[in-house]
């Protein structure tokens, strides 16, 4: 596995271009290019915030802000699983011809759904300022859950894109499968509403980064960094695991597709 | 230094036939899961020096390219073992992993980079991959404006100047026109003199044999031969013309099959089953043609050089005064090559047994590659035509010699 690593960081170069390319050319062609980046998040904003602030009355504070800064983050997380998916499948020309590792290929999906994110926060710094969140020192924490997050997304990622190659069928299942999850984390909703099932809700390993999101940034206190330091260790569990699997089926790879 | 070593390699292919990829299908149709094991490589043994230039030649569809493909690792043997020691660099297919909408140097970086270089490499290199390219006033333009050929020109300069220690390269070299062609086989031999290490699949023998020092000869998965290049290039087109020959023969015997009922009384139909132009009052009968080889077996093709026997059988259905026996040969555009007959020879016959055959002993088949026909003629001294058979026998001529013509002449060149 050593090996394997060392040799994925000699192209890191690639995982660097492509995750450029991905975000250069995904909305290339369209009148408004890379704004759709920025333009995609805010229109989900709209309409949820419509539905659950207007139709369903959902009784929070400055909810479009609530929802904001926990959309962006599933976003993130949502995007990069399913596009991870379908990715080694997609990129079959260049699998079936040229040698390379072959995770570079999920890696760099969720490298660039991090990007995303990050060029997000840059509207989410000005909103806080505009609907006055007291900003504290635990903003210091954001980093962090944002790395968790990361090392979550390419665990789920890296598991699904090799999977995908021997079951076409995960890239559809999933559509639905990530809708239902999406439901199952507190993102358009309070965890208050869910007190009594919390402990459930603690399988989902979204669900206390969630929390510490809305945490830092609407309530502008300190995450809970027990939950998170489990979430850590699954997260890294879980990479170690897919990235195993990963390597052991990649060696078909260009048989099978 | 050994820097590729081959050992035991095998490879199967399964073929499916009916493979279910979808997770219902899987379940739905367990047994459709049927398929064919497909050996595509038998114990591959083969070890490569630094610095060597190795071609590897084969029929469609005997591993070559699966072999490539091994060295790079896109796939792994199922058993043996492959050991590559240094960076490869494959051409297998130009291109791979261009993005229309991104620029001819974006491309250039992204696709570089594929290949395992960094950033610093690529910015020392991109002078010399442009250059290459002959693309100066179209590098910052989307890939997708290209032509074919700009767009081939680009992706070989790339793959070309990647640095590798091992290159392989599968049939890609009819890039551009003819001086980007002969551009890249400049570069080739440079390379080759830096001690890049080649392996080269390609059917054009003439390129394997001006660049390769040591060709590997694939047939039906195995390794058929290895040596020098000259020699088993040579060998291999023998065994392909003998390969090619074999399906002339069956083809044509097939076809004779079917006229046997027919012909046995008189040749009134050529071997591809037309009528044959055929006149005379059949005082003398001509039964049959037939073309032996030295040992006396009926053979539709031939080397050039090849000794051959044109036996003409007959029977005399009335007694005349003088015969006279000819032999014709055209080829396939219906030029006379060859004809002559016993009278000009020199040779009287008075009198022939009622049943016979005469046999027109040729020594050496003097044919370049094509296709000939034979015709054969009775008749007397002054002409008048007892049985004239046109285009009665057909051959084919199949040489390794590539000059132009009809015949082969034998030469020798001196250069003062």
């Amino acid at each position: 596995m050593f090996e394997n690593i060392v040799e994925l960081f000699s192209y890191k170069e690639m995982l660097v271009n492509l995750v450029r390319k991905e975000l250069r050319t995904r909305y290339k062609g369209s009148v408004l290019g890379f704004l759709w980046t920025f333009i995609n998040p805010l229109l989900q904003l709209i309409v949820y915030s419509l539905v659950f602030a207007t139709i369903m009355r959902m009784n929070v504070k400055n909810y479009p802000m609530f929802l904001f800064v926990v959309l962006l983050p599933w976003i993130f997380f949502q995007n990069s699983v399913l596009i991870s998916t379908g990715c080694i499948v997609g990129n079959k020309d260049l699998v079936k011809k040229v040698y390379f590792p072959r995770e570079v290929l999920p890696i760099a999906v969720a490298t660039s759904g991090l990007m995303n994110l990050l060029f997000g926060f840059v509207i989410v710094f000005p909103c806080i300022f505009i609907f006055h969140i007291k900003i504290t020192y635990s903003i210091l924490y954001l980093p962090i859950i944002i790395l968790i997050e990361y090392i979550l997304t390419l665990g789920f990622s890296i598991l699904f894109a090799c999977l995908n190659v021997y079951f076409r069928d995960l890239e559809h299942i999933l559509g639905i499968f990530m809708m239902a999850w999406f439901y199952l984390t507190p993102v358009i909703y309070p965890v208050d509403l869910i007190l009594p099932y919390i402990k459930y809700f603690y399988i989902n390993p979204m669900t206390p980064i969630a929390i510490a999101f809305r945490d830092i940034l609407y309530y502008g206190s300190s995450p809970d960094l027990l939950s998170l330091l489990i979430t850590f260790i699954a997260g890294l569990l879980l990479l170690i695991f897919s990235y195993n699997v990963f390597k052991r089926l990649e060696r078909n790879f260009a048989e099978e597709i | 230094m050994e820097i590729i070593s081959v050992k035991d390699v095998c490879k199967k292919y399964r073929i499916f036939f009916d493979k279910g990829s979808t997770l219902k299908e899987r379940l739905l149709f367990r047994n459709r899961n049927s398929y064919e094991e497909r050996v595509i490589l038998k114990d591959i043994n083969l070890s490569i020096e630094k610095g060597e230039t190795i071609g590897l030649i084969g029929e469609n569809g005997c591993g070559k390219s699966t072999l490539l493909k091994l060295m790079t690792k896109i796939i792994y043997p199922d058993t043996g073992s492959l050991i590559i020691r240094g960076k490869v660099s494959s051409l297998l297919e130009l291109g791979a992993g261009f993005h229309p909408d991104m620029t001819g140097r974006e491309n250039i970086y992204m696709n570089a980079s594929i290949f395992g270089l960094s950033k610093a490499q690529i910015d020392m290199k991109i002078k010399s991959i442009i250059d290459f390219s002959e693309l100066q006033d179209h590098i910052d333009n989307p890939v997708r404006t290209y032509s074919s050929g700009m767009y081939m020109r680009l992706a070989f300069s790339i793959a070309i100047n990647v640095q590798a220690e091992i290159l392989l390269i599968d049939e890609i070299l009819a890039v551009g026109d003819t001086n980007f062609q002969k551009k890249c086989y400049n570069k080739l031999k440079e390379l080759k003199k830096e001690k890049v290490t080649i392996i080269l699949v390609s059917h054009d023998l003439g390129s394997v044999e001006r660049l390769c020092n040591k060709v590997v000869w694939l047939n039906e998965g195995k390794i058929q031969e290895e040596g020098t290049a000259k020699k088993i290039i040579n060998s291999y087109l023998q065994f392909m013309n003998e390969k090619q020959a074999i399906n002339v023969e069956s083809s044509i015997s097939e076809q004779n099959k079917n006229q046997e009922k027919s012909s046995e009384k008189e040749i009134l139909y050529n071997e591809a089953g037309e009528k044959i132009d055929r006149w005379g009052e059949q005082e003398i009968q001509i039964l049959g043609v037939n073309m032996l080889d030295d040992k006396k077996n009926v053979k539709h093709h031939f080397n050039c050089g090849d000794g051959a026997t044109i036996n003409i059988e007959y029977k005399k259905n009335k007694d005349e005064e003088n015969y006279v026996f000819g032999v014709g040969i055209q080829n396939n555009d219906g030029n006379s090559c060859f004809g002559v007959n016993t009278s000009i020879d020199g040779i009287e016959i008075k009198s022939i047994k009622s049943t016979g055959n005469v046999e027109f002993v040729i020594e050496e088949l003097p044919f370049l590659e094509g296709a000939y026909f034979i015709d054969v003629a009775v008749h007397s001294v002054d002409g008048r035509a007892y049985d004239y058979a046109k285009k009665v026998y057909q051959f084919n001529v199949i040489t390794a010699v590539k000059a132009e013509g009809i015949v082969n002449i034998k030469h020798e060149w001196i250069i003062n």
